[in-house]
């Protein structure tokens, strides 16, 4: 049975400061990110090249998603480096090496395991616990922002019909803070899930002789479900967090009449050409 | 008999109904959706992302207390 560790492994310490291996994975997607984007800057030209139009596809998929769900345009820069960074953090358990090069220790029932150098970095709870916070505190902030202390506060505890307040005002309070843990665990589970999943399916088929021709296509199958849930589940967040600002800042504006804030900028300026015309 | 083990099974088994049925019902309603007007499909895309991690997301919940249940306690 392959055994697993929830909580990240504890590689070496800096003076007070543990450094875990899922931080040297963040290290390693940051590196990676950072290279990319050197590279890629260089060739920044008016007429996009071959590799720069390959990357512009999923920036423009993600910011034509940015701008139909989200309010005004400036606020997409947050979603999209969610996005990107969590892409690179989900994937990096698909990089050779990164779960599987380790020095070995011995648990606590005897049996020897090992200790991977490289991890996961959304497979650690503490990465995916400090974005979810950032996604909370982003919205909290907008919300505040937007419509004023008295105005966040005034939507989030006072019901329509007053008499409903005591009712609903735990509710609306819990929903809100539970999107930090939802936030979270989706992300952690999601990744954490994956990997676990990747070696148990590794260490089924090369347990015997007889399985070990499937051991290079079983795993290949979860691989691609891996590259595939990680793709989704960085969108999810990043949609996610985009949905949580707009909808705090539109929350005072929704009992005006003629409140276009849930349109999309076309159909918003289609009904104003229609309206002038 | 080993009682987490068969708590971790029951977490996973009974918390993996919900979002199965969940994402089912989900999926065919966008489906005919799509079936009914083909280019609803760009239109349709993205909520249906969003509430498709959303289901998933209950899934996910059941299968993190069962490891937990596993390798934690």
């Amino acid at each position: 049975m392959v055994h697993v560790d929830i909580a990240a492994e504890r590689l070496f310490s800096i003076g007070p400061l543990t450094v875990t291996n899922s931080m040297v994975g963040a290290l390693l997607a940051s590196v990676l990110l950072l290279l990319a984007a050197l590279w890629f800057g260089r060739r920044a030209s008016l007429v996009p090249s071959r590799a720069t139009s390959v990357l512009e596809l999923p920036i423009e998929f993600l910011a034509d998603i940015v701008r139909g769900t989200g309010g005004t345009r400036w606020r997409r820069f947050a979603p999209l480096v969610f996005g990107i960074f969590l892409l690179v953090a989900n994937w990096l358990s698909l990089l050779p090496g990164v779960g599987t090069i380790g020095y070995a220790a011995r648990g606590a029932d005897g049996k020897e395991y090992i200790v991977p150098f490289v991890r996961a970095a959304a497979a650690d709870l503490n990465l995916t616990l400090g974005l979810a916070i950032v996604s909370f505190v982003s919205f909290v902030g907008f919300g505040i922002w937007a419509n004023g202390v008295r105005g966040y506060l005034k939507e989030l505890l006072v019901a329509e019909p007053a008499y409903m307040t005591p009712l609903l005002t735990p509710i609306h309070v819990i929903s809100e803070l539970s999107r930090l843990i939802s936030l979270s665990m989706r992300l952690f589970g999601n990744v954490f899930a994956g990997e676990v999943l990747l070696a148990t399916m590794l260490a089924l088929t090369t347990a015997t002789l007889f399985l070990l021709p499937l051991a290079f296509v079983v795993p290949g199958i979860f691989f691609v479900l891996e590259l595939l849930f990680g793709l989704v589940q960085a969108l999810v967040f990043a949609l996610l967090s985009m949905t949580y600002i707009t909808l705090a800042i539109a929350e005072e504006r929704q009992h005006s009449s003629n409140d276009h804030s849930g349109e999309s900028p076309d159909t918003a300026a289609v009904a104003a050409e229609h309206g002038s015309a | 008999m080993d009682l987490h083990t068969l708590a971790a099974g029951l977490a996973m088994g009974l918390g993996g109904i919900g979002p199965g049925i969940g994402l089912g019902i989900g999926f065919s309603k966008a489906m005919e959706a799509i079936g009914r007007n083909p280019e609803a499909s760009g239109t349709l895309f993205v909520p249906y992302i969003l509430g498709l991690a959303l289901t998933e997301a209950i899934g996910i919940y059941a299968l993190v207390v069962s490891l937990i249940i596993l390798f934690a306690t």
